[in-house]
């Protein structure tokens, strides 16, 4: 450190002591100051060593912290979402084997022979209760199909609809929130054309096939084969349009999550940046700073040692 | 002639063994702080003889080196540095109660508190993610209690250190006008007063670091000071100085004049403006931070309603105001499931709804919210203190560079002092040759009679 002090006209011994100590002094700060950024590994270590940065990093740092928010929300939601899709999928399979069931019913065939009815009818019987139990399927203990009106349950076992509210979101962007589920009553429907039914005037597509069976008259079998099919075609196209936009909402849920990913890198990237010391840098300025010191303390050393007293006899 | 001569000779010699005299006491006094190099004022005695060859040498007196412009330079910058210097010590004080940036400071404890609110958004019914939020809030609110107090504790200290240098200003303005008195009944007795006038230009500098005060010479010896045109100390009287009013507006008064003192410099002015100043603006933006998150996060509860359809307007989380008031509503932390995550109050949609958590979580980038008020706080008081630690930066090396101009005029060089020397030692040598040889000259008179 040079000091930059106007020069005296007489160096008096107190001067040059004063100078050396006010130099040491300086590369000592200096050598502090340089050490501090080497070892934390952080160019800014209080406010003022760089104001607006300091302020700039807490702000990247805030950002960085809600970016590992949406990437958590997104994960969560992406959770909510591959498990709606295989439980329809699951729900797709069993209405497409209570079609089969349908499909073989043949008026001529089967009209007066109940005991082969029964069994049919037993058989919707348990694709109903199989839905029931699929309609019910938790994630993390929450009934994804209950939307935000219950936990743990979405349909009792007759079918009445125990959930409300819409389906829940999730925040993976900053403002923009994804479904991360449908509602019962939008993939099974309600009412008489409902799968699942939700009262006894409403029994649902599957109990009206079921009991229609159970009737086993020429004309109940005839409406099994006609009205009750149709009902079971439009049911299973709800359900196939709601397994869609699971899909699709699984999608854009990834594309947001990769999108937080690779936010919090560019924001780790650029905090490094602001923040990180810039080690060959410091390093050379410390060996620098620590040359002056050596030269200022063995300057130090030598004042005062030769004066005109040594030459006079 | 012999007479004449000899008497020639024996003032010569008296000159120089002064002259030698003034050289061993600058050498004996070269490290003693404020000591002004003397030298012999040496004229001719004017002879009373016919051939009009004179009458020796005498000392008139024994001047002192200093120069008035040099030391009053020294004073005001001096003083200038010490205001820097006060002001630095208060603001890194601040500084320390602010650990920015890091992972734990009161940023990193607001980011951590709104992404808590995601979590109760994902699970609204379980009670951990709503029990961590209560818990975070009341971190918060312990690091704003500490901060105000830290704040508090600063300004009490430095009111406290500026009853403590005004109370030895007051000292060292009695202890200059008894200076005043005695340097002028010194010199009134015709005795050389350079002790007494170093030992009160040491003080002069002290109240100058203290005050700001600066000293002008007097033709009668004293020296009179004022702080920015404040006469303190005159001749032999000296006034006080007493602290007056309130944090926030505290000044310095003389006692006598009842007026209060201009920020001239010195620690005094340094302290005044951290007291006055600094810290109460700090605290007043750590309040409008405090504040700042109590009305975000109890407006935004307003908004929603709990699992049980209540509206959350007369559920707030943070009561009180002001950093050093901001605390978490007790209701809350007794029964967490209380806080209004749902964005709806019809039943049963708000059983599980976390909507409204959804939405407060999303308010850590908002620009009335705590985090940009505190931002602000950080970045202003790092800007300030960088400014004053620049300060006296620049201002140690023009203080340094002034005491050395000081230094050059009336500090003590050896190198000076053996050259006077060996000037002395020679004409004393000389002068002996003189009275040798008169006497020679004599001796051989009587011998040739």
């Amino acid at each position: 450190m040079t000091d930059l002090s106007p020069m005296p006209i007489l160096y008096t011994p107190t001067i040059i002591a004063n100078q050396l100590v006010a130099n040491i002094v300086a590369d000592q700060n200096q050598q502090a100051a340089l050490e501090t950024q080497i070892s934390t590994g952080n160019r800014v270590n209080v406010p003022s060593d760089d104001p607006a940065q300091a302020a700039n990093i807490l702000q990247l740092q805030s950002g960085l912290a809600r970016a590992q928010q949406y990437a958590s929300n997104a994960s969560d939601g992406l959770g909510w979402l591959s498990l709606g899709t295989s439980t329809l999928n699951q729900v797709l399979a069993a209405l497409q084997q209570a079609r089969q069931t349908v499909l073989s019913v043949s008026s001529a065939t089967l009209t007066g022979q109940p005991a082969a009815l029964q069994g049919l009818a037993t058989q919707i019987d348990g694709v109903r209760q199989e839905l029931v139990q699929l309609s019910n399927t938790l994630y993390g203990g929450q009934a994804i199909f209950a939307g935000t009106g219950n936990v743990s349950q979405a349909y009792a076992a007759d079918g009445t609809y125990l959930g409300g509210g819409s389906a829940p979101t999730r925040t993976v962007a900053p403002g923009v929130q994804v479904p991360i589920a449908v509602t019962g009553p939008a993939v099974f429907g309600t009412g008489a054309s409902g799968l699942l039914g939700d009262s006894p005037g409403n029994v649902g597509v599957l109990a009206q096939i079921s009991a229609d069976l159970r009737t086993g008259t020429s004309a109940s079998l005839q409406q099994v084969m006609t009205t009750d099919l149709a009902n079971l075609d439009s049911a299973i196209s709800q359900v196939e349009s709601q397994a869609a936009v699971l899909g699709a909402n699984y999608q854009r849920m990834q594309a947001f999550s990769q999108q937080a990913t690779d936010a919090q890198q560019a924001l780790q990237t650029e905090l490094s940046g602001v923040q990180s010391t810039d080690m060959p840098l410091a390093i050379t300025q410390l060996t620098q700073a620590q040359n002056s010191y050596q030269a200022a303390l063995w300057a130090a050393s030598r004042v005062t040692q030769d004066s005109l007293v040594q030459f006079l006899g | 002639m012999g007479d004449l001569a000899l008497n020639i000779a024996a003032t010569g010699i008296a000159v120089q063994q002064v002259g030698m005299d003034t050289v061993a006491q600058n050498l004996a006094n070269a490290n003693t702080p404020g000591y002004v190099r003397e030298s012999p004022d040496i004229v001719t005695n004017p002879g009373g003889d016919a051939a009009g060859i004179g009458d020796g040498a005498r000392v008139a007196t024994i001047t002192q080196a200093g120069n008035a412009l040099l030391f009053t330079n020294v004073q005001q910058t001096q003083a200038a540095l010490s205001q820097s210097t006060a002001l630095q010590q208060v603001l890194s004080g601040v500084q320390a109660a602010f650990p920015e940036p890091s992972q734990s400071g009161l940023a990193a404890q607001l980011a951590g508190f709104w992404q808590a609110w995601d979590a109760i958004a994902q699970n609204p019914s379980a009670l951990a993610p709503r029990t961590e939020v209560v818990d975070l809030a009341q971190n918060l609110a312990t690091s704003f209690n500490q901060a105000a107090t830290a704040l508090t504790n600063l300004q009490d200290n430095a009111a406290t250190q500026l009853s403590q240098t005004v109370s030895q200003a007051n000292t060292l303005l009695s202890e200059i006008a008894q200076l005043n008195v005695q340097v002028t009944a010194t010199e009134g007795a015709g005795a050389p007063a350079g002790a007494l006038i170093d030992q009160r230009n040491t003080l002069v500098q002290q109240l100058a670091q203290a005050t700001g005060a600066v000293a002008r010479p007097m033709p009668d010896g004293t020296v009179t000071v004022a702080v920015g045109g404040i006469t303190l100390v005159q001749g032999s009287f000296a006034d006080t100085l007493q602290v007056t009013g309130n944090a926030g507006a505290t000044e310095v008064r003389a006692t006598t004049s009842g007026v209060a003192l201009p920020a001239s410099g010195g620690t005094v002015a340094g302290l005044l403006a951290a007291v006055n100043q600094y810290l109460p603006a700090y605290q007043a933006q750590l309040d409008t931070a405090a504040n700042a998150l109590a009305s975000t996060v109890n407006g935004q509860l307003a908004l929603g309603y709990t699992a049980a359809g209540t509206s959350g307007a007369s559920l707030p989380l943070f009561i009180g105001t002001g950093a050093a008031g901001l605390a978490v509503n007790p209701q809350l932390v007794a029964d967490p499931q209380q806080i209004a995550a749902s964005a709806t109050a019809t039943l049963p949609d708000a059983t599980n709804d976390g909507a409204n958590a959804q939405a407060m979580a999303e308010l850590s980038n908002s620009v009335t919210g705590p985090d940009q008020a505190y931002r602000s706080l950080i970045q202003g008081m790092g800007a300030q203190l960088q400014a004053v630690n620049n300060q006296v930066q620049a201002q140690t090396s023009v203080a340094n560079a002034a005491q050395q101009n000081l230094q050059a005029a009336a500090g003590v060089s050896p190198d000076q002092e053996m050259v006077a020397m060996l000037a002395y030692q020679q004409a004393y040598e000389a002068s002996a040759k003189v009275v040798s040889a008169a006497q020679a000259a004599v001796q051989a008179l009587l011998a040739a009679t």
